[in-house]
């Protein structure tokens, strides 16, 4: 949920165009990475 | 997306740019929104109340050194949180407004201290502004005189908004203050637009009371705000219930009779308390907002017609503008009538104006990024061009 947070936060930065210069989309390749890493997580942790 | 069956998932902020003149300073630090997402619970700060039973006293969270932080931050003496600058007002005005009292407020003063003086039967006198819409020294002077005069007492009470909610003006408050000193009328500096997102030194500035609103301008959910003081007026503005039920003879010590007990016991003060490290530094680049404001009071005062009704230059980020004679001219005719301007902005991402408002209008650039504010700027103008105004 953090994550998604910070995802948010970059979404405000970056309204209303969301164009993202490299260091954001740095930033938001990290967070998408983290992201699917916590849902991987999560689905052994519950499902497996 | 919804959160729940009659409530639309929220996105203004994620999808536009936020002109609000009421909402920017409000809106959450990332530590905030992480933070409501763990505390959105009731009563959920209060997992470790401790003996005293008060808000102030819990240690964990750190509440208790957040009090202390925040009396720091405005440099008074002490503080507590209240749920928005309006009940710190009702507070304030509860202690020393008795039936019949004159009190002062200004002609630019909020509507809710009007209100938390109306709740005491205190008799509101306004000190007149002047044409620039400033309040003065001056004018403050001759109003205590003449209360002074009808009422054969000075005021019991003074509200100072030191940036106004009409025209975000930034009034003379050190002066006003020193003037209030000058006949012992005790002073509550509303900071509902200053302390949060300016520098705010309530002794440098000689007040009695600093209310901040935690909602407006301390990046925090609503309702929140702060009531600071000295440490003189701390004993009379806090003091503790005397009472003693009559047939169980219970007593409760510690309570703050102004405060009701507690005040903020969940996600209001939690959030407020996570914004705070980023509130605290926000406040030194106060200059960059300004410049920020001032690119987009610069674009619209280049649309032939319009006026910006707040002084100039401009000393705040909240600016009421004057369209009448440029967009307003253009809604005559527009299919789209009044709603032609908030329209157009919509369809470049750009919220937070009053659908149908083209006459006089305010608007907020606090909190943008450089790159939204030249954004804002430049759609103001793409507009005024589209729709045949003349721009220099």
């Amino acid at each position: 949920m953090f994550i998604l947070t910070d995802l948010r936060v970059l979404l405000r930065e970056t309204a209303p165009l969301h164009r993202l210069d490299q260091q954001q989309r740095e930033a938001a390749e990290a967070l998408i990475t983290g992201l699917q890493q916590q849902v991987n997580a999560l689905r052994e942790e519950l499902l497996l | 997306m919804k959160c729940a069956e009659l409530i639309d998932v929220r996105d203004v902020d994620e999808s536009s740019i936020n002109i609000d003149p009421i909402q920017v300073g409000g809106r959450l630090t990332p530590e905030a929104m992480k933070a409501v997402i763990s505390y959105g619970d009731g009563y959920s700060v209060c997992d470790h109340c401790r003996k005293p039973f008060r808000l102030d006293s819990i240690k964990t969270p750190p509440i208790d050194a957040f009090h202390r932080d925040l009396a720091a931050f405005v440099n008074m003496d002490v503080a507590r949180v209240v749920p928005g600058a309006r009940r710190g007002f009702q507070a304030v005005a509860g202690t020393y407004v008795s039936k019949g009292d004159p009190v002062l407020i200004t002609a630019l003063s909020h509507y809710t201290e009007i209100l938390a003086i109306e709740v005491c039967g205190g008799v509101l006198r306004e000190v007149p502004k002047n044409e620039e819409n400033m309040i003065t020294p001056g004018a403050a002077a001759e109003k205590i005189e003449a209360v002074s005069r009808e009422f054969g007492r000075p005021p019991a009470l003074f509200f100072l908004d030191h940036v106004d909610y009409q025209y975000g003006n930034l009034h003379p408050a050190k002066e006003i203050i020193r003037v209030a000193r000058q006949y012992d009328v005790p002073l509550l500096y509303n900071g509902a637009y200053t302390v949060g997102i300016m520098e705010v030194d309530g002794k440098d500035l000689g007040a009695d009371f600093v209310v901040g609103s935690g909602h407006k301008s301390m990046a925090a959910p609503a309702p929140s705000g702060v009531l600071a003081t000295t440490a003189e007026r701390a004993k009379e503005i806090f003091r503790t219930t005397a009472a003693k039920t009559d047939v169980t003879g219970r007593t409760f010590g510690v309570k703050e009779v102004e405060m009701m007990g507690c005040t903020l016991m969940g996600v209001t003060l939690i959030g407020m308390m996570a914004s705070f490290p980023r509130v605290r530094e926000r406040v030194k680049r106060w200059e960059q907002e300004l410049e920020k404001s001032r690119l987009v009071v610069e674009a619209l005062r280049s649309i032939e017609g319009t006026a910006i009704r707040s002084e100039c230059p401009r000393r705040h980020t909240l600016t009421r503008v004057d369209t009448t004679g440029s967009f307003d001219q253009v809604a005559r005719t527009h299919k789209k009538r009044g709603f032609f301007l908030s329209s157009s902005l919509k369809a470049r991402g750009i919220a937070g104006t009053i659908p149908g408002a083209t006459k006089v209008w305010k608007f907020n650039t606090y909190g943008m990024t450089p790159d939204q504010a030249e954004y804002v700027a430049r759609a103001f103008r793409e507009i005024a061009i589209e729709n045949g105004l003349v721009v220099h």
